[in-house]
């Protein structure tokens, strides 16, 4: 019943269309934690989270989920609860009807904890589908899941759209869900205050690839953020200067933590925020490339 | 309860919220054949019957529940007979819905009804009905309701109005045939059905 | 107990949570045995990770301040341990390491510094 991962992707291709692709797509989320997928719109995190969860098909590698080789068996779909950043259920049902449409399907499904949870959340019975706000919307989604016992959460773009009372919120309904060990939760964000206290593992994506993930600390270790004047960071030898930017008054890149002792005394180097490896990793290089990326665009 | 019935009443909730406007256009109708009533029948598997059918590709577009049936716990193929499942469902109850005030109607207006000519209204009802659907559904199926709406709700209509007339086929020439237009009108949906199983998934 | 998180102090998070809890331990304020929230319920509480918190308790168990019970939680474990005299032992190295380095700086030798250390255990025994 419990296996070691929640989920695994091992080398996954899938070509999506307009020159979008992802391309070798690698990582895995131990059982019991929470983690992050970080990039920027267009990256390919929607594109992925369909791939996990048999929504759409890929033409290379291969996914395990809980504990099942993707596609699996359809009654793995009982142990998923998906959120998106919008519904998809009908704006004219009430909650009520919601519960009376969606219960025939899930053999675990708890009427009381689904009344029990849209209490906590202050969503009535009575109200329709479409008269939610957008944090109410995702607390209705997020009240169906745990109403079928679903062990993996999986969240698309939860925060967007999301005031910071209810971002705050999601928090500590996440930390409910997690007292239980045998409970994992996957987010996808271009948002990276909030949730990034609350994340064990990240993984970075950009255009269509992964560039980074693992435990969110080290990957925080794994970069330095550094500062100099205009004419600063130019002619290195041996320093990859992620996302360079450069400007009148000075430039910023963040490079690789072994690779920071490569540069001159006069740049400052810090460690730095996940928001600034997100910006980095995600902004265009400078010059060249820059129509390259833009064609992937919204394109998830 | 079988997952195809579950997904059949996962249907008439969709439509649920809708069925003032349903019911609209049964007293409409109603009324304009008030004169006619021995055509209420097919009129309704022709107009009626396909609008309900139809419903739930109109409003599973607009709130995105594709997605819905993709989370469930359902196979692709169950979510497939659903539709068709459905479909059937509509035409059984647009056409008993139907046929009660038709009867009613003609004792009132004194029109000969019933045995012959209410079996060849049913059958006539049933072959427009299967026909139009059987065109309509894989592509509603593939591409959704507003890629095809227009194009693909009227077609199939232009279509069988287009064979009645070059075929000239008139009540009198298919009442020689009822069992055959019924099995006709079956194998339509049947092959419409598995076309639509096979048809290649859709990549997003 | 009581864990206040700074996210301004540059100490990480997982360190003063365990500071926290250990400087509680040492003063007596979580007695022996008292249990603790597990790790994922003080993660929760804290709105911050389970692998930091996770950390903290492992190196509170790992200088024998507490002991985890997997599952479940984690209990103060008693003070005289030998692992924690070897921690106060080295709370009072680094305490008369700092008392020595501003002695080298004002000029004090051994003698004053030892007079000083007398005059505090007095007052200390007098308060008492």
């Amino acid at each position: 019943m419990c296996s070691e991962f929640a989920f695994a992707l091992r080398g996954v291709g899938a070509e999506v269309g307009n020159g979008f692709a992802l391309r070798d797509v690698s990582f895995e989320l131990p059982t019991g934690y929470v983690m992050g997928l970080i990039g920027a719109n267009g990256a390919g995190k929607t594109t992925t989270i369909r791939c996990l969860l048999g929504m759409r098909g890929f033409d290379t590698g291969e996914i395990d989920l809980l504990g099942h080789r993707v596609p699996g068996p359809i009654a793995l779909r009982q142990d998923i609860g998906v959120v998106l950043d919008h519904t998809y259920l009908v704006g004219d049902w009430r909650l009520a009807e919601v519960e009376r449409t969606l219960r025939p399907f899930y053999d675990r499904w708890d009427g009381d904890r689904y009344r029990q949870l849209l209490a906590e959340f202050g969503l009535d019975m009575r109200a329709k589908v479409k008269d939610l706000s957008r944090g109410m919307a995702m607390k209705l989604m997020i009240a169906v899941a745990l109403s079928h016992r679903a062990r993996l959460l999986v969240f698309d773009e939860p925060t967007s759209g999301l005031d910071p009372v209810a971002r705050n919120e999601l928090v500590g309904i996440i930390g409910d869900f997690l007292l239980d060990e045998g409970h994992s939760v996957l987010f996808s964000t271009h948002i990276t205050s909030d949730l990034d206290r609350i994340g064990d593992y990240l993984t970075l994506i950009h255009g269509g690839r992964v560039v980074r993930t693992g435990p969110k600390d080290e990957i925080l270790d794994a970069y330095r953020v550094v500062r100099g004047g205009p004419e600063d960071l130019s002619g290195l030898i041996g320093v990859e200067l992620i996302g360079l930017r450069r400007t009148a008054a000075g430039a910023e890149a963040l490079v690789r933590t072994e690779e920071a002792t490569l540069l001159g005394g006069d740049v400052l180097v810090e460690a730095p925020t996940l928001e600034e490896i997100a910006i980095h990793i995600g902004s265009p290089p400078m010059k060249a490339a820059a129509t390259q990326y833009g064609r992937s665009g919204a394109t998830t | 309860m079988s997952a195809v019935a579950r997904m059949t009443v996962l249907h008439l909730r969709t439509v649920a919220p809708y069925r003032t406007q349903g019911l609209l256009v049964l007293g409409l109708l109603l009324l304009v054949l008030a004169r006619n009533p021995d055509h209420v029948v097919p009129a309704l598997a022709v107009l009626l019957a396909p609008l309900i059918a139809v419903h739930p590709f109109v409003v599973a577009d607009k709130a995105g529940l594709e997605t819905l049936y993709a989370v469930l716990p359902l196979p692709r193929r169950t979510v497939l007979l659903g539709h068709y499942a459905w479909a059937l469902a509509s035409f059984v109850a647009t056409v008993t819905a139907g046929t009660v005030p038709a009867l009613l109607l003609t004792q009132a207006e004194g029109v000969p009804f019933g045995g012959r000519t209410l079996a060849t209204m049913l059958t006539l009802a049933w072959v427009l009905f299967a026909v139009n659907i059987a065109i309509q559904f894989p592509l509603l199926i593939r591409f959704g309701y507003a890629r095809i709406s227009v194009l693909g709700t009227t077609m199939p209509l232009a279509l069988v109005m287009l064979a009645v007339y070059r075929l000239h086929l008139t009540i009198a020439s298919i009442q020689a045939w009822l069992p055959l237009v019924w099995v006709a009108g079956a194998a339509a949906i049947v092959t419409s059905a598995v076309l639509a199983a096979h048809a290649p998934r859709p990549r997003e | 107990m009581r864990v206040v998180l700074s996210n301004s102090s540059g100490v990480p998070l997982y360190q003063q949570i365990k500071e926290q809890i250990g400087a509680a331990i040492l003063s007596g304020e979580l007695a022996e045995n008292s249990a603790l929230p597990s790790v994922r319920a003080l993660a929760r509480d804290l709105r911050i990770s389970i692998i930091t918190t996770n950390r903290a308790y492992t190196e509170l168990a790992a200088e024998g301040f507490i002991a985890t019970v997997p599952g479940k939680g984690a209990y103060v474990l008693p003070l005289d341990s030998a692992l924690v005299r070897e921690q106060l032992l080295r709370q009072v190295e680094d305490g008369m390491q700092t008392a020595l380095d501003a002695a080298r700086r004002a000029g004090l030798d051994r003698e004053e510094l030892i007079q000083i250390l007398d005059g505090l255990m007095r007052a200390e025994h007098e308060h008492a």
